[in-house]
Protein backbone atom coordinates (compact mmCIF):
# COMPACT_ATOMS: atom_id res chain seq x y z
CA UNK A 1 0.00 0.00 0.00
CA UNK A 2 1.37 3.39 -0.91
CA UNK A 3 1.56 5.98 1.82
CA UNK A 4 -1.29 7.82 0.17
CA UNK A 5 -3.52 4.77 0.17
CA UNK A 6 -2.56 4.06 3.75
CA UNK A 7 -3.62 7.54 4.83
CA UNK A 8 -6.83 7.28 2.88
CA UNK A 9 -7.65 4.01 4.56
CA UNK A 10 -6.94 5.37 8.04
CA UNK A 11 -9.16 8.37 7.36
CA UNK A 12 -11.96 6.09 6.19
CA UNK A 13 -11.60 4.06 9.33
CA UNK A 14 -11.74 7.20 11.45
CA UNK A 15 -14.86 8.30 9.61
CA UNK A 16 -16.66 5.02 10.28
CA UNK A 17 -15.77 5.11 13.97
CA UNK A 18 -17.11 8.63 14.12
CA UNK A 19 -20.45 7.67 12.59
CA UNK A 20 -20.65 4.72 14.97
CA UNK A 21 -20.23 7.04 17.91
CA UNK A 22 -16.80 5.61 18.74
CA UNK A 23 -15.43 9.09 19.18
CA UNK A 24 -12.19 8.37 21.02
CA UNK A 25 -11.28 5.72 18.47
CA UNK A 26 -12.06 8.14 15.65
CA UNK A 27 -9.87 10.79 17.25
CA UNK A 28 -6.91 8.43 17.60
CA UNK A 29 -7.14 7.49 13.94
CA UNK A 30 -7.38 11.10 12.80
CA UNK A 31 -4.29 11.92 14.81
CA UNK A 32 -2.37 9.04 13.27
CA UNK A 33 -3.41 10.18 9.81
CA UNK A 34 -2.36 13.76 10.51
CA UNK A 35 1.05 12.63 11.76
CA UNK A 36 1.59 10.46 8.71
CA UNK A 37 0.78 13.37 6.41
CA UNK A 38 3.09 15.73 8.27
CA UNK A 39 5.95 13.24 8.07
CA UNK A 40 5.49 12.89 4.35
CA UNK A 41 6.06 16.39 3.04
CA UNK A 42 5.74 15.11 -0.50
CA UNK A 43 1.99 14.79 -0.27
CA UNK A 44 0.42 17.53 -2.29
CA UNK A 45 -1.93 19.87 -0.45
CA UNK A 46 -0.77 18.12 2.71
CA UNK A 47 -1.18 21.20 4.86
CA UNK A 48 -4.79 21.70 3.80
CA UNK A 49 -5.50 18.07 4.65
CA UNK A 50 -3.91 18.42 8.07
CA UNK A 51 -5.93 21.57 8.73
CA UNK A 52 -9.13 19.74 7.82
CA UNK A 53 -8.25 16.88 10.14
CA UNK A 54 -7.35 19.22 12.97
CA UNK A 55 -10.78 20.78 12.66
CA UNK A 56 -12.41 17.37 12.87
CA UNK A 57 -10.39 16.54 15.96
CA UNK A 58 -11.49 19.78 17.59
CA UNK A 59 -15.12 19.00 16.83
CA UNK A 60 -14.73 15.52 18.29
CA UNK A 61 -13.18 16.93 21.44
CA UNK A 62 -16.12 19.27 21.82
CA UNK A 63 -18.64 16.49 21.39
CA UNK A 64 -16.82 14.23 23.82
CA UNK A 65 -16.71 16.86 26.52
CA UNK A 66 -20.38 17.58 25.93
CA UNK A 67 -21.17 13.90 26.49
CA UNK A 68 -19.06 13.77 29.59
CA UNK A 69 -20.95 16.62 31.18
CA UNK A 70 -21.99 14.83 34.34
CA UNK A 71 -24.95 16.89 35.47
CA UNK A 72 -26.99 16.52 32.36
CA UNK A 73 -29.90 14.39 33.43
CA UNK A 74 -32.83 14.73 31.10
CA UNK A 75 -36.20 15.14 32.67
CA UNK A 76 -38.22 12.12 31.72
CA UNK A 77 -41.86 12.08 30.76
CA UNK A 78 -44.15 10.96 33.55
CA UNK A 79 -44.88 7.66 31.79
CA UNK A 80 -41.24 6.70 31.90
CA UNK A 81 -40.98 7.71 35.54
CA UNK A 82 -43.99 5.47 36.18
CA UNK A 83 -42.29 2.66 34.32
CA UNK A 84 -39.19 3.00 36.47
CA UNK A 85 -41.24 3.09 39.63
CA UNK A 86 -43.02 -0.04 38.54
CA UNK A 87 -40.18 -2.06 37.05
CA UNK A 88 -37.44 -1.32 39.55
CA UNK A 89 -39.26 -2.34 42.66
CA UNK A 90 -39.13 -5.97 43.56
CA UNK A 91 -40.82 -6.32 46.94
CA UNK A 92 -44.21 -7.92 47.40
CA UNK A 93 -44.93 -5.63 50.29
CA UNK A 94 -46.58 -2.55 48.86
CA UNK A 95 -44.82 0.04 50.95
CA UNK A 96 -41.36 -1.46 50.53
CA UNK A 97 -42.09 -1.51 46.81
CA UNK A 98 -42.89 2.20 46.85
CA UNK A 99 -39.61 2.77 48.67
CA UNK A 100 -37.63 0.77 46.12
CA UNK A 101 -39.36 2.56 43.27
CA UNK A 102 -38.57 5.94 44.79
CA UNK A 103 -34.93 4.96 45.33
CA UNK A 104 -34.71 3.86 41.69
CA UNK A 105 -36.20 7.17 40.56
CA UNK A 106 -33.59 9.06 42.51
CA UNK A 107 -30.84 6.86 41.10
CA UNK A 108 -32.07 7.75 37.64
CA UNK A 109 -31.80 11.39 38.60
CA UNK A 110 -35.56 12.01 38.81
CA UNK A 111 -35.29 13.77 42.14
CA UNK A 112 -38.45 15.83 42.06
CA UNK A 113 -40.59 12.81 41.38
CA UNK A 114 -38.64 10.77 43.91
CA UNK A 115 -39.38 13.37 46.59
CA UNK A 116 -43.08 13.07 45.80
CA UNK A 117 -42.87 9.29 46.17
CA UNK A 118 -40.81 9.39 49.36
CA UNK A 119 -43.24 11.90 50.81
CA UNK A 120 -46.02 9.35 50.45
CA UNK A 121 -44.08 7.10 52.79
CA UNK A 122 -43.89 9.67 55.56
CA UNK A 123 -47.31 8.42 56.59
CA UNK A 124 -45.84 5.04 57.38
CA UNK A 125 -44.37 4.79 60.82
CA UNK A 126 -41.66 2.26 60.04
CA UNK A 127 -40.57 3.87 56.77
CA UNK A 128 -40.87 7.51 57.83
CA UNK A 129 -37.26 7.95 58.80
CA UNK A 130 -35.76 6.29 55.71
CA UNK A 131 -38.12 8.26 53.52
CA UNK A 132 -37.18 11.52 55.23
CA UNK A 133 -33.45 10.87 54.90
CA UNK A 134 -33.91 10.09 51.23
CA UNK A 135 -35.87 13.27 50.69
CA UNK A 136 -32.97 15.19 52.22
CA UNK A 137 -30.57 13.34 49.93
CA UNK A 138 -32.65 14.28 46.91
CA UNK A 139 -32.43 17.95 47.84
CA UNK A 140 -28.68 17.65 48.19
CA UNK A 141 -28.41 15.82 44.88
CA UNK A 142 -30.09 18.76 43.17
CA UNK A 143 -27.77 21.09 45.10
CA UNK A 144 -30.74 22.55 46.87
CA UNK A 145 -29.39 22.94 50.38
CA UNK A 146 -32.05 25.56 51.02
CA UNK A 147 -34.72 23.11 50.01
CA UNK A 148 -33.40 20.59 52.51
CA UNK A 149 -33.28 23.17 55.28
CA UNK A 150 -36.77 24.46 54.73
CA UNK A 151 -38.04 20.90 54.48
CA UNK A 152 -36.46 20.17 57.85
CA UNK A 153 -38.01 23.22 59.41
CA UNK A 154 -41.37 22.32 58.00
CA UNK A 155 -41.10 18.82 59.44
CA UNK A 156 -40.12 20.27 62.75
CA UNK A 157 -43.29 22.30 62.84
CA UNK A 158 -45.56 19.63 61.43
CA UNK A 159 -44.94 17.25 64.31
CA UNK A 160 -45.21 14.13 62.19
CA UNK A 161 -41.93 12.78 63.55
CA UNK A 162 -41.24 11.47 67.03
CA UNK A 163 -38.59 13.30 68.98
CA UNK A 164 -36.13 10.45 68.35
CA UNK A 165 -36.77 10.49 64.64
CA UNK A 166 -36.44 14.22 64.17
CA UNK A 167 -33.22 14.09 66.15
CA UNK A 168 -31.83 11.50 63.75
CA UNK A 169 -32.85 13.61 60.80
CA UNK A 170 -31.17 16.62 62.36
CA UNK A 171 -27.90 14.72 62.82
CA UNK A 172 -28.14 13.33 59.33
CA UNK A 173 -28.70 16.75 57.81
CA UNK A 174 -25.97 18.38 59.87
CA UNK A 175 -23.53 15.72 58.68
CA UNK A 176 -24.44 16.28 55.06
CA UNK A 177 -23.99 20.01 55.57
CA UNK A 178 -20.63 19.40 57.19
CA UNK A 179 -19.57 17.38 54.13
CA UNK A 180 -20.34 20.45 52.10
CA UNK A 181 -18.24 22.56 54.43
CA UNK A 182 -21.25 24.15 56.09
CA UNK A 183 -21.08 24.15 59.89
CA UNK A 184 -24.53 24.76 61.17
CA UNK A 185 -26.51 24.02 64.31
CA UNK A 186 -30.04 23.26 63.30
CA UNK A 187 -33.00 24.05 65.51
CA UNK A 188 -33.97 21.21 67.82
CA UNK A 189 -37.32 19.56 68.19
CA UNK A 190 -39.57 21.16 70.75
CA UNK A 191 -39.43 18.39 73.33
CA UNK A 192 -42.18 19.79 75.54
CA UNK A 193 -44.58 19.83 72.66
CA UNK A 194 -43.66 16.26 71.92
CA UNK A 195 -44.18 15.07 75.45
CA UNK A 196 -47.58 16.64 75.71
CA UNK A 197 -48.47 14.97 72.45
CA UNK A 198 -47.27 11.65 73.73
CA UNK A 199 -49.60 11.85 76.66
CA UNK A 200 -52.49 11.77 74.28
CA UNK A 201 -51.13 9.06 72.01
CA UNK A 202 -48.78 6.78 73.91
CA UNK A 203 -46.25 5.39 71.49
CA UNK A 204 -43.07 3.40 71.66
CA UNK A 205 -41.01 6.51 71.07
CA UNK A 206 -40.20 6.95 74.71
CA UNK A 207 -37.71 4.11 74.38
CA UNK A 208 -35.93 5.65 71.47
CA UNK A 209 -32.73 7.28 72.58
CA UNK A 210 -31.29 9.86 70.25
CA UNK A 211 -27.79 8.77 71.24
CA UNK A 212 -28.05 5.52 69.32
CA UNK A 213 -26.65 7.00 66.13
CA UNK A 214 -23.40 8.12 67.68
CA UNK A 215 -23.05 4.95 69.76
CA UNK A 216 -23.23 2.81 66.68
CA UNK A 217 -20.77 5.05 64.94
CA UNK A 218 -21.40 4.17 61.35
CA UNK A 219 -20.03 6.49 58.71
CA UNK A 220 -22.64 8.19 56.55
CA UNK A 221 -20.97 6.91 53.37
CA UNK A 222 -22.10 3.47 54.22
CA UNK A 223 -25.65 4.67 54.31
CA UNK A 224 -25.34 6.14 50.88
CA UNK A 225 -24.66 2.76 49.41
CA UNK A 226 -26.95 0.83 51.62
CA UNK A 227 -29.72 0.30 49.15
CA UNK A 228 -27.42 -1.80 46.97
CA UNK A 229 -27.45 -4.59 49.53
CA UNK A 230 -29.10 -8.01 49.18
CA UNK A 231 -32.72 -8.51 50.12
CA UNK A 232 -32.92 -10.34 53.41
CA UNK A 233 -35.94 -12.38 54.46
CA UNK A 234 -34.92 -13.43 57.92
CA UNK A 235 -32.04 -13.17 60.33
CA UNK A 236 -30.65 -15.90 62.56
CA UNK A 237 -29.09 -14.74 65.78
CA UNK A 238 -26.98 -17.21 67.74
CA UNK A 239 -27.22 -17.04 71.50
CA UNK A 240 -25.75 -19.10 74.27
CA UNK A 241 -28.31 -20.18 76.82
CA UNK A 242 -27.75 -20.82 80.52
CA UNK A 243 -26.60 -24.38 79.95
CA UNK A 244 -23.98 -23.01 77.53
CA UNK A 245 -25.85 -24.47 74.59
CA UNK A 246 -25.70 -22.49 71.43
CA UNK A 247 -29.08 -21.79 69.96
CA UNK A 248 -30.13 -19.92 66.89
CA UNK A 249 -33.22 -17.80 66.98
CA UNK A 250 -34.56 -16.91 63.55
CA UNK A 251 -36.39 -13.60 63.32
CA UNK A 252 -38.40 -12.33 60.38
CA UNK A 253 -37.45 -9.11 58.69
CA UNK A 254 -40.27 -6.61 58.89
CA UNK A 255 -38.51 -4.06 56.80
CA UNK A 256 -35.17 -3.57 55.15
CA UNK A 257 -33.40 -0.52 53.90
CA UNK A 258 -30.10 -1.59 52.44
CA UNK A 259 -27.82 -2.62 55.24
CA UNK A 260 -30.33 -1.92 57.93
CA UNK A 261 -33.07 -4.36 58.87
CA UNK A 262 -35.98 -4.10 61.25
CA UNK A 263 -36.85 -7.32 63.04
CA UNK A 264 -39.75 -8.28 65.23
CA UNK A 265 -38.73 -10.01 68.44
CA UNK A 266 -41.72 -11.86 69.91
CA UNK A 267 -42.38 -11.07 73.55
CA UNK A 268 -41.76 -14.70 74.52
CA UNK A 269 -38.06 -14.46 73.58
CA UNK A 270 -37.23 -13.36 77.09
CA UNK A 271 -33.52 -14.20 76.93
CA UNK A 272 -33.03 -12.09 73.84
CA UNK A 273 -35.06 -9.23 75.18
CA UNK A 274 -33.02 -9.14 78.36
CA UNK A 275 -29.78 -9.16 76.46
CA UNK A 276 -30.55 -6.69 73.71
CA UNK A 277 -29.80 -3.04 74.02
CA UNK A 278 -28.92 -0.24 71.66
CA UNK A 279 -25.25 -0.32 70.71
CA UNK A 280 -24.83 -4.03 71.40
CA UNK A 281 -22.75 -5.81 68.78
CA UNK A 282 -23.90 -9.27 67.69
CA UNK A 283 -21.03 -11.29 66.31
CA UNK A 284 -22.70 -14.44 65.08
CA UNK A 285 -25.52 -13.56 62.75
CA UNK A 286 -26.82 -15.34 59.67
CA UNK A 287 -28.62 -13.34 57.03
CA UNK A 288 -31.00 -15.39 54.90
CA UNK A 289 -31.74 -14.01 51.47
CA UNK A 290 -33.52 -15.81 48.62
CA UNK A 291 -30.21 -16.37 46.87
CA UNK A 292 -27.63 -16.74 49.58
CA UNK A 293 -26.98 -17.10 53.27
CA UNK A 294 -24.46 -14.66 54.60
CA UNK A 295 -22.54 -14.80 57.80
CA UNK A 296 -21.86 -11.56 59.50
CA UNK A 297 -22.39 -9.36 62.45
CA UNK A 298 -24.61 -6.48 63.33
CA UNK A 299 -25.08 -3.65 65.73
CA UNK A 300 -28.41 -2.91 67.36
CA UNK A 301 -29.33 0.63 66.44
CA UNK A 302 -32.80 0.71 67.95
CA UNK A 303 -34.77 -1.55 70.28
CA UNK A 304 -38.25 -0.61 71.33
CA UNK A 305 -41.30 -2.27 72.76
CA UNK A 306 -44.32 -2.16 70.53
CA UNK A 307 -47.10 -0.73 72.66
CA UNK A 308 -50.05 -0.81 70.32
CA UNK A 309 -51.47 -2.68 67.36
CA UNK A 310 -51.45 -6.39 66.56
CA UNK A 311 -47.77 -6.79 67.48
CA UNK A 312 -48.25 -5.23 70.92
CA UNK A 313 -45.92 -6.77 73.47
CA UNK A 314 -43.32 -7.70 70.87
CA UNK A 315 -40.21 -5.67 70.32
CA UNK A 316 -38.99 -3.90 67.24
CA UNK A 317 -35.28 -4.23 66.68
CA UNK A 318 -33.19 -2.34 64.14
CA UNK A 319 -29.96 -3.99 63.16
CA UNK A 320 -27.15 -2.46 61.13
CA UNK A 321 -25.51 -5.21 59.12
CA UNK A 322 -21.80 -5.82 58.76
CA UNK A 323 -20.70 -8.57 56.40
CA UNK B 1 -36.43 -12.05 39.11
CA UNK B 2 -39.26 -13.64 37.23
CA UNK B 3 -42.74 -12.93 38.45
CA UNK B 4 -45.00 -15.95 38.65
CA UNK B 5 -48.64 -15.84 39.07
CA UNK B 6 -49.54 -19.49 39.36
CA UNK B 7 -53.21 -18.84 39.85
CA UNK B 8 -53.56 -17.01 36.56
CA UNK B 9 -50.78 -19.14 35.10
CA UNK B 10 -48.72 -16.13 34.11
CA UNK B 11 -45.00 -15.75 34.04
CA UNK B 12 -43.03 -12.59 33.41
CA UNK B 13 -39.28 -12.69 32.95
CA UNK B 14 -36.51 -10.24 32.25
CA UNK B 15 -33.73 -10.45 29.68
CA UNK B 16 -30.98 -7.86 29.75
CA UNK B 17 -28.81 -6.91 26.79
CA UNK B 18 -25.36 -6.14 28.15
CA UNK B 19 -22.12 -5.13 26.44
CA UNK B 20 -19.68 -2.27 25.89
CA UNK B 21 -20.83 1.14 24.70
CA UNK B 22 -21.83 1.36 21.04
CA UNK B 23 -21.81 -2.41 20.50
CA UNK B 24 -25.37 -2.41 19.17
CA UNK B 25 -27.65 -3.29 22.11
CA UNK B 26 -30.21 -0.62 21.35
CA UNK B 27 -30.05 -1.49 17.65
CA UNK B 28 -30.94 -5.09 18.57
CA UNK B 29 -34.06 -3.93 20.37
CA UNK B 30 -34.97 -1.58 17.56
CA UNK B 31 -34.78 -4.42 15.08
CA UNK B 32 -36.84 -6.72 17.33
CA UNK B 33 -39.42 -4.00 17.74
CA UNK B 34 -39.69 -3.57 13.96
CA UNK B 35 -39.71 -7.24 13.11
CA UNK B 36 -41.57 -9.12 15.80
CA UNK B 37 -44.71 -7.01 15.63
CA UNK B 38 -46.96 -9.86 16.68
CA UNK B 39 -45.08 -10.51 19.90
CA UNK B 40 -44.33 -6.93 20.84
CA UNK B 41 -47.00 -5.75 23.26
CA UNK B 42 -46.13 -2.10 23.68
CA UNK B 43 -43.87 0.71 22.54
CA UNK B 44 -40.11 0.47 22.67
CA UNK B 45 -39.02 2.85 25.37
CA UNK B 46 -35.59 4.35 24.77
CA UNK B 47 -34.09 7.12 26.78
CA UNK B 48 -31.23 8.60 24.82
CA UNK B 49 -28.80 11.27 25.58
CA UNK B 50 -27.21 13.21 22.76
CA UNK B 51 -25.59 11.08 20.14
CA UNK B 52 -28.00 8.19 20.67
CA UNK B 53 -26.08 6.69 23.56
CA UNK B 54 -28.29 5.00 26.06
CA UNK B 55 -28.24 6.97 29.27
CA UNK B 56 -30.53 4.81 31.40
CA UNK B 57 -32.00 1.82 29.63
CA UNK B 58 -34.21 0.68 26.79
CA UNK B 59 -37.30 -1.34 27.49
CA UNK B 60 -39.35 -3.56 25.23
CA UNK B 61 -42.21 -5.75 26.49
CA UNK B 62 -43.17 -8.88 24.55
CA UNK B 63 -45.76 -11.59 24.87
CA UNK B 64 -44.91 -15.07 23.72
CA UNK B 65 -48.37 -16.51 24.12
CA UNK B 66 -49.01 -19.77 25.91
CA UNK B 67 -46.13 -22.10 26.59
CA UNK B 68 -47.14 -25.32 28.30
CA UNK B 69 -50.28 -23.75 29.54
CA UNK B 70 -48.59 -20.65 30.91
CA UNK B 71 -48.95 -17.18 29.54
CA UNK B 72 -45.35 -16.09 29.04
CA UNK B 73 -44.35 -12.46 28.96
CA UNK B 74 -40.81 -11.23 28.61
CA UNK B 75 -39.31 -7.83 29.05
CA UNK B 76 -36.17 -6.88 27.20
CA UNK B 77 -33.84 -4.26 28.63
CA UNK B 78 -30.56 -2.77 27.51
CA UNK B 79 -28.01 -1.28 29.84
CA UNK B 80 -25.96 1.82 29.04
CA UNK B 81 -22.63 0.44 27.88
CA UNK B 82 -20.45 3.44 28.60
CA UNK B 83 -18.12 2.84 31.51
CA UNK B 84 -19.29 5.81 33.57
CA UNK B 85 -22.85 4.51 33.91
CA UNK B 86 -21.87 1.69 36.18
CA UNK B 87 -24.48 2.23 38.86
CA UNK B 88 -27.28 2.38 36.29
CA UNK B 89 -26.05 -0.88 34.81
CA UNK B 90 -26.25 -2.54 38.18
CA UNK B 91 -29.74 -1.24 38.72
CA UNK B 92 -30.96 -2.47 35.35
CA UNK B 93 -29.28 -5.84 35.77
CA UNK B 94 -31.07 -6.49 39.02
CA UNK B 95 -33.57 -9.28 38.71
CA UNK B 96 -32.41 -10.41 35.25
CA UNK B 97 -33.41 -13.95 34.34
CA UNK B 98 -31.28 -14.11 31.22
CA UNK B 99 -28.52 -12.12 29.58
CA UNK B 100 -27.49 -11.40 26.00
CA UNK B 101 -23.96 -10.10 25.80
CA UNK B 102 -23.54 -8.00 22.65
CA UNK B 103 -19.86 -7.80 21.71
CA UNK B 104 -18.46 -5.45 19.11
CA UNK B 105 -16.59 -7.15 16.25
CA UNK B 106 -14.43 -4.09 15.62
CA UNK B 107 -10.86 -5.06 16.49
CA UNK B 108 -10.40 -1.66 18.06
CA UNK B 109 -13.03 -2.57 20.67
CA UNK B 110 -11.39 -5.85 21.65
CA UNK B 111 -10.37 -4.73 25.15
CA UNK B 112 -13.70 -3.02 25.73
CA UNK B 113 -15.54 -6.29 25.06
CA UNK B 114 -13.43 -8.11 27.60
CA UNK B 115 -13.72 -5.37 30.19
CA UNK B 116 -17.47 -5.27 29.80
CA UNK B 117 -17.75 -9.03 30.26
CA UNK B 118 -15.68 -8.72 33.42
CA UNK B 119 -17.94 -5.94 34.59
CA UNK B 120 -20.94 -8.20 33.97
CA UNK B 121 -19.33 -10.96 36.00
CA UNK B 122 -18.72 -8.59 38.91
CA UNK B 123 -22.17 -7.10 38.83
CA UNK B 124 -23.80 -10.51 38.71
CA UNK B 125 -21.75 -11.52 41.73
CA UNK B 126 -23.05 -8.48 43.55
CA UNK B 127 -26.57 -9.68 42.82
CA UNK B 128 -25.54 -13.05 44.24
CA UNK B 129 -25.49 -14.68 40.79
CA UNK B 130 -22.89 -16.77 39.04
CA UNK B 131 -22.13 -16.01 35.41
CA UNK B 132 -21.68 -19.70 34.65
CA UNK B 133 -25.11 -20.52 35.99
CA UNK B 134 -26.96 -17.56 34.48
CA UNK B 135 -28.61 -18.15 31.11
CA UNK B 136 -26.20 -16.29 28.84
CA UNK B 137 -25.92 -15.93 25.08
CA UNK B 138 -23.12 -14.10 23.27
CA UNK B 139 -23.64 -12.09 20.13
CA UNK B 140 -20.75 -11.00 17.92
CA UNK B 141 -22.26 -7.95 16.32
CA UNK B 142 -21.49 -5.78 13.29
CA UNK B 143 -20.43 -8.76 11.15
CA UNK B 144 -21.75 -6.83 8.14
CA UNK B 145 -18.65 -4.67 8.39
CA UNK B 146 -16.35 -7.59 7.66
CA UNK B 147 -17.49 -7.51 4.06
CA UNK B 148 -17.27 -3.73 3.79
CA UNK B 149 -16.17 -3.00 0.26
CA UNK B 150 -12.78 -1.48 0.93
CA UNK B 151 -12.08 -3.60 3.98
CA UNK B 152 -10.83 -0.54 5.81
CA UNK B 153 -12.20 -1.64 9.17
CA UNK B 154 -10.24 -4.27 11.04
CA UNK B 155 -12.77 -6.85 12.23
CA UNK B 156 -11.98 -9.70 14.59
CA UNK B 157 -12.54 -13.23 13.46
CA UNK B 158 -15.19 -15.24 15.27
CA UNK B 159 -12.38 -17.50 16.55
CA UNK B 160 -10.59 -14.56 18.13
CA UNK B 161 -13.78 -13.43 19.83
CA UNK B 162 -14.55 -16.95 20.98
CA UNK B 163 -11.09 -17.18 22.44
CA UNK B 164 -11.33 -13.79 24.13
CA UNK B 165 -14.80 -14.09 25.56
CA UNK B 166 -16.15 -17.58 25.45
CA UNK B 167 -13.25 -19.91 26.19
CA UNK B 168 -14.44 -20.65 29.68
CA UNK B 169 -18.08 -19.71 29.47
CA UNK B 170 -18.85 -21.92 26.49
CA UNK B 171 -22.12 -20.08 26.00
CA UNK B 172 -24.11 -20.27 22.77
CA UNK B 173 -22.88 -17.53 20.42
CA UNK B 174 -24.15 -15.89 17.27
CA UNK B 175 -22.42 -13.74 14.68
CA UNK B 176 -24.91 -11.01 13.90
CA UNK B 177 -25.65 -7.65 12.40
CA UNK B 178 -28.17 -5.75 14.43
CA UNK B 179 -28.32 -3.23 11.60
CA UNK B 180 -29.46 -5.73 8.95
CA UNK B 181 -31.14 -8.02 11.47
CA UNK B 182 -28.94 -10.99 10.67
CA UNK B 183 -28.70 -13.20 13.76
CA UNK B 184 -30.83 -10.93 15.94
CA UNK B 185 -33.81 -13.26 16.07
CA UNK B 186 -31.59 -16.29 16.60
CA UNK B 187 -29.87 -14.63 19.51
CA UNK B 188 -33.16 -13.70 21.14
CA UNK B 189 -34.72 -17.12 20.60
CA UNK B 190 -31.75 -18.92 22.11
CA UNK B 191 -31.77 -16.58 25.07
CA UNK B 192 -35.50 -17.13 25.61
CA UNK B 193 -35.03 -20.86 25.38
CA UNK B 194 -32.25 -20.92 27.95
CA UNK B 195 -33.99 -18.47 30.25
CA UNK B 196 -37.29 -20.32 30.28
CA UNK B 197 -35.58 -23.69 30.69
CA UNK B 198 -33.67 -22.34 33.63
CA UNK B 199 -36.78 -20.90 35.24
CA UNK B 200 -38.52 -24.18 34.67
CA UNK B 201 -35.70 -26.04 36.40
CA UNK B 202 -35.87 -23.65 39.31
CA UNK B 203 -39.59 -23.46 39.67
CA UNK B 204 -41.07 -26.39 37.80
CA UNK B 205 -43.86 -24.13 36.60
CA UNK B 206 -44.58 -26.04 33.46
CA UNK B 207 -45.40 -29.33 35.15
CA UNK B 208 -48.42 -28.33 37.09
N1 LIG C 1 -22.49 -1.56 10.71
C1 LIG C 1 -23.16 -1.83 11.81
N2 LIG C 1 -23.40 -0.85 12.70
C2 LIG C 1 -24.09 -1.17 13.81
C3 LIG C 1 -24.55 -2.48 14.07
N3 LIG C 1 -25.17 -2.47 15.27
C4 LIG C 1 -25.12 -1.20 15.72
N4 LIG C 1 -24.48 -0.41 14.84
C5 LIG C 1 -24.22 1.03 14.97
O1 LIG C 1 -23.43 1.22 16.13
C6 LIG C 1 -23.79 2.43 16.78
C7 LIG C 1 -24.16 2.14 18.22
O2 LIG C 1 -25.31 1.30 18.27
P1 LIG C 1 -26.28 1.26 19.54
O3 LIG C 1 -27.28 0.20 19.29
O4 LIG C 1 -26.75 2.61 19.87
O5 LIG C 1 -25.24 0.78 20.64
P2 LIG C 1 -25.48 0.51 22.18
O6 LIG C 1 -24.84 -0.78 22.48
O7 LIG C 1 -26.92 0.62 22.51
O8 LIG C 1 -24.63 1.69 22.84
P3 LIG C 1 -24.78 2.34 24.31
O9 LIG C 1 -26.21 2.69 24.47
O10 LIG C 1 -23.88 3.52 24.32
O11 LIG C 1 -24.33 1.30 25.27
C8 LIG C 1 -24.94 3.02 15.98
O12 LIG C 1 -24.40 3.98 15.12
C9 LIG C 1 -25.46 1.83 15.18
O13 LIG C 1 -26.05 2.20 13.98
C10 LIG C 1 -24.27 -3.49 13.10
O14 LIG C 1 -24.61 -4.66 13.23
N5 LIG C 1 -23.56 -3.10 12.01
MG1 LIG D 1 -27.94 1.76 23.78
Amino acid sequence: MSIKEQIKSILQEAEIYRTQGLLNEAMIKYKIAAELIEKNVKIESGQALVDGITKKIELLKETISKYNDPDKTPKMPVEIQNLIKDKFSFSDDKESAVLEGAIALSKFGQFERAITEFSELLKNDSLRLVAAKNIIRCYFATSSVDGALSQYEQWLKSGIFHAGQIEKIRLFLENLLKDKGIERRLPLADITADISKEKVVPEETTFEKPVSESMVDIPEQEEMEEDEFLDINSVGIAITTGSQRRQEVVLDVAFQSGKSVSLIVPGREKILIEKFKVGLKLDDVQFYSPIAILNGSGVISAFTKISSGPKMGSYSLDLKIFT
Amino acid sequence: MAIFNLKNREIECKIVYYGPGRSGKTTNLEYIFKTFKKQVTDQLVTIDTEGDRTLFFDFLPMGLGKIRGCDVRVQLYTVPGQVQYSSTRKLVLKGADGIVFVADSFAIRRDKNMLSLKDLDLNLKECGLNIFKTPLVLQYNKRDMSSSADGSIPIMSVETMQNDLNRQLKAPYFPASALTGEGVGKTLKESLKLTLLNLHKELKWAQK
